[in-house]
């Protein structure tokens, strides 16, 4: 198993005020393709600011971030966005979508920036096609986010990431806004993912039954790691056992 | 090109939004700009307005006149106007003593001091148009001195612009027979006016199914034998139909005629008569064209000389009548600065030519005074009084300071003009800034995702400069053709003049693409610069 992410030593302090606040202390991690690795941590833990660098959202303050082998710690703004498009999916809890857009139009933008291959809109309006009968949302095309519900519109959101076939899915709080029986259709979804695409999974909550679904579980506490196993009593969706 | 199209969607999308608040950033761009575009226009028209007057008011006109009568006087102080030479005459003058026999002793006195030559009865004694005189049995004599050749030779002088000789007498014009014409609609009053004829039984034939008249409506004007420079000169003419005589014609003396705008209403009424036969003299001639007044303080009336006349070329009238001289060579110089110097020139150039011994008076006058320019020459007549009366010392002034100064002063107007519109652009350009900064604070969130998913900076920047630029452009547009409304509207309502250049157009059109750009370019900016998980955390 090749390794999608490489983390070493890598440590983010937030000044506030005259307070410095340790989010990361020299964390180390290495993510293999096809894992789903759950991060939990109660609030405050560092688990989100550690999404936030490995999405490239934010740079490390001291350490080294290897995405498939390439130290993005060390890119300009504009190579920045360019990994952001081609390598990483988000999934947010507050779903970010485009409103006054249609979920289309919200599958389309990752293509629309993508600089590297040059589809015309044909091609990409049957690519959001496909993305959205992946998540179950075939009819649904012409739909605005306020015309849809949290699941719909998460699943909206994880269409998107799939877009541009990314190294690695990061879900941060994917069912923060979810009642139960949603959360564990979206979580069907990821293992189905996981499973059948292979594609790298990680996932960020502090909810321990949710973190429950991924392979391996990654615990974190006041910016540290303070476990780190293979999930022996994974719970596994109905459909994603089949 | 998708992420433009794209960012055009967004950024149409998100105005729509604020449908309100865009409307009224908007309406403050519009505003500027039709601003902009009505000073320019107005300015400009105003500017072009007063040069033409100037020019139409005779400020660079000149007019050698045949004979000279004028009767003796001081020297002028001044010398911007240019006296015509006189020289005492010459004791024993035979023509003279011949002039004093016929007319009486008593009006020796007055004719003592006057060439022989300068007799204004001869000067004006043109020949009748039934009688087909040539000049010397006409009475014009010796004393019609100035040929076309004169006029050839005025032409090569450095400074003149235009040159035009003319014939001028008065003439009884004929419509085209009413049978030929039953279309055209004959002025009712066009007969009942001509109030020095007889007013023919038969005069009117309309559809009312009277008998058909063996003559047209006539009219008796004023005939000017003129060059194809004249328009030139008079700049203030317009051509509502047709055009005028060409160099052909002229040179082939041609029976063609342009008619004056109140001759034409005259004769045809509202209908155009190009291509249409009239008479003068029992000839048949052509109508090519009818000139009316350009300017809106000039308004043809009956009687006036411009308008209530008819223009035939000069080598057509002097074929006809038989005439090989003219009454007088009209000139413009290429700037008023010169009329002196050019008068000057001139007067030599005709002496010589007219083989004037330096004893001898001018057997030509040469006038250019500027009071009497206003006073005649396409100043409404109260203008020019006012001028004229509030001026003590109008001789004094050059044509070339009077000129400046009427300049400069319409440049003050324009320049004021458009300090008030920048003002008012000033103050659409910060609405803009206001409406894109609310917008960015307002969509950080949707700048996030946007950075999230791959977008630049650059993309970021140049999809909220799109969205300023998008606004003050729609403004500009809509100011645009509010201007135009505006001006035109103006033009109608206060006759005020306006020169509606494409270039204003496109200056109007490019600061409203300038403003947007300037004032979308700082919020636009702040919108990039942001990190991506800023613009993520932030809870609107």
């Amino acid at each position: 198993m090749s390794v999608v992410i490489s983390v070493r030593n890598v440590s983010k302090t937030y000044v506030m005020g005259e307070q410095s606040v340790h989010a990361l202390q020299s964390v180390s991690l290495d993510i293999h393709r096809g894992e789903f690795v759950s991060v939990v941590g109660p609030s405050g833990s560092g688990k989100s600011t550690l999404m936030h660098i490995l999405g490239c959202l934010d740079r490390p303050g001291s350490g080294t971030y290897l995405l498939e082998g390439q130290d993005v710690s060390r890119l300009s703004d504009d190579e920045i966005s360019r990994v952001r498009n081609r390598k990483i999916g988000f999934v947010f809890q507050g779903f970010n979508l485009l409103s006054r857009t249609s979920a289309l139009e919200n599958v389309e933008l990752p293509l629309l920036y993508d600089r590297e291959t040059t589809l015309t809109a044909a091609e990409r309006k049957r690519g959001a096609m496909e993305a959205l009968h992946t998540v179950g949302l075939q009819g649904r095309e012409r739909h605005h986010p306020n015309q849809l519900s949290g699941g719909q519109q998460q699943r909206v959101a994880i269409a998107r990431a799939l877009m541009t076939r990314p190294a690695i899915l990061l879900a941060d709080e994917p069912t923060g806004n979810l009642d139960s029986q949603t959360s564990i259709e979206v979580m069907e979804l990821f293992q189905r993912l996981n499973r059948e695409r292979n594609l790298t999974i990680v996932l960020i909550t502090h909810e321990h039954d949710v973190a429950a679904y991924g392979s391996r579980i990654v615990v974190f506490k006041d910016g540290k790691i303070t476990s780190d196993e293979v999930n022996a009593k994974r719970r596994v969706t109905v459909k994603g056992a089949v | 090109m998708k992420i433009l199209k794209r960012s055009l969607v967004q950024a149409i999308g998100a105005l729509r939004k604020n449908k309100l608040q865009t409307a009224l950033t908007m309406t403050g761009m519009t505003i500027g700009v039709a601003t902009v575009l009505t000073m320019i226009a107005l300015g400009r028209g105003a500017q072009g307005a007063i040069s033409d007057q100037i020019r139409s008011a005779g400020m660079n006109l000149i007019v050698v006149t045949a004979g000279n009568y004028q009767a003796p006087r001081e020297r002028p102080p001044d010398d911007a106007i240019e006296p015509s030479a006189w020289h005492p005459p010459r004791q024993g003058w035979d023509r003279s003593l011949l002039r004093s026999a016929v007319l009486g002793d008593h009006e020796q006195g007055r004719l003592f001091r006057i060439h022989a030559e300068d007799d204004p009865m001869a000067v004006h004694d043109h020949p009748l148009a039934s009688q087909r005189l040539g000049d010397s049995e006409a009475g014009l004599g010796a004393a019609a001195t100035l040929t076309l050749s004169d006029a050839a030779e005025i032409r090569r002088i450095p400074a003149v612009q235009y040159v035009s000789s003319g014939v001028h007498m008065n003439a009884h014009i004929e419509g085209p027979h009413v049978a030929d014409a039953s279309a055209i609609p004959a002025s009712p009053h066009g007969v009942a006016d001509a109030s020095g004829l007889p007013a023919s039984p038969h005069g009117v034939a309309d559809a009312s199914g009277l008998p058909a008249s063996p003559h047209g409506v006539r009219w008796f004007t004023r005939l000017h034998g003129d060059d194809v420079a004249q328009p030139l000169i008079r700049r203030a003419w317009v051509f509502p139909h047709g055009r005028y005589f060409n160099e052909r014609e002229e040179r082939d003396s041609e029976q063609v005629i342009v008619l004056g705008s109140v001759v034409s209403e005259k004769l045809f009424g509202s209908a155009n008569p190009v291509g249409q036969t009239v008479k003068i003299w029992h000839q048949p001639f052509k109508v090519v064209g009818v000139i009316a007044s350009g300017s809106w303080i000039l308004q043809p009336e009956a009687g006036d000389d411009q308008f209530d006349a008819i223009y035939v070329p000069v080598t057509t009238v002097q074929r006809l009548l038989n005439l090989s001289k003219l009454n007088d060579i009209t000139i413009t110089t290429k700037s008023t600065g010169d009329v002196t110097q050019v008068v000057r020139s001139i007067t030599n150039l005709l002496r010589q030519r007219h083989r004037i011994s330096a004893r001898m008076p001018d057997d030509f006058t040469v006038s250019s005074q500027a009071r009497k320019a206003l006073a005649s020459g396409g100043l409404r007549p109260e203008v020019a009084a006012a001028v004229v009366g509030n001026v003590s010392g109008l001789e004094k002034v050059t044509l070339d300071q009077l000129g400046k100064t009427l300049d400069r002063a319409s440049q003050t107007m324009t320049a004021l003009l458009i300090s008030i519109a920048a003002v008012s652009l000033l103050v659409g350009g910060i609405g803009i800034m206001n409406v894109m900064m609310l917008s960015v604070t307002e969509r950080t969130r949707e700048i996030g995702i946007l950075r999230a998913v791959g977008a630049t900076a650059t993309d970021v920047l140049s999809q909220f400069l799109l969205e300023a630029m998008g606004m003050s452009l729609v403004g500009g547009l809509l100011g645009i053709a509010l201007g135009l409304v505006t001006s035109l509207v103006v033009t109608q309502l206060v006759h005020w003049s306006i020169d509606l250049s494409p270039l204003a157009v496109f200056v109007s059109f490019a600061i409203s693409a300038a403003v947007g750009i300037f004032f979308g370019y700082y919020p636009a900016r702040q919108a990039a610069k942001a990190l991506p998980i800023e613009s993520l955390r932030f809870e609107s």
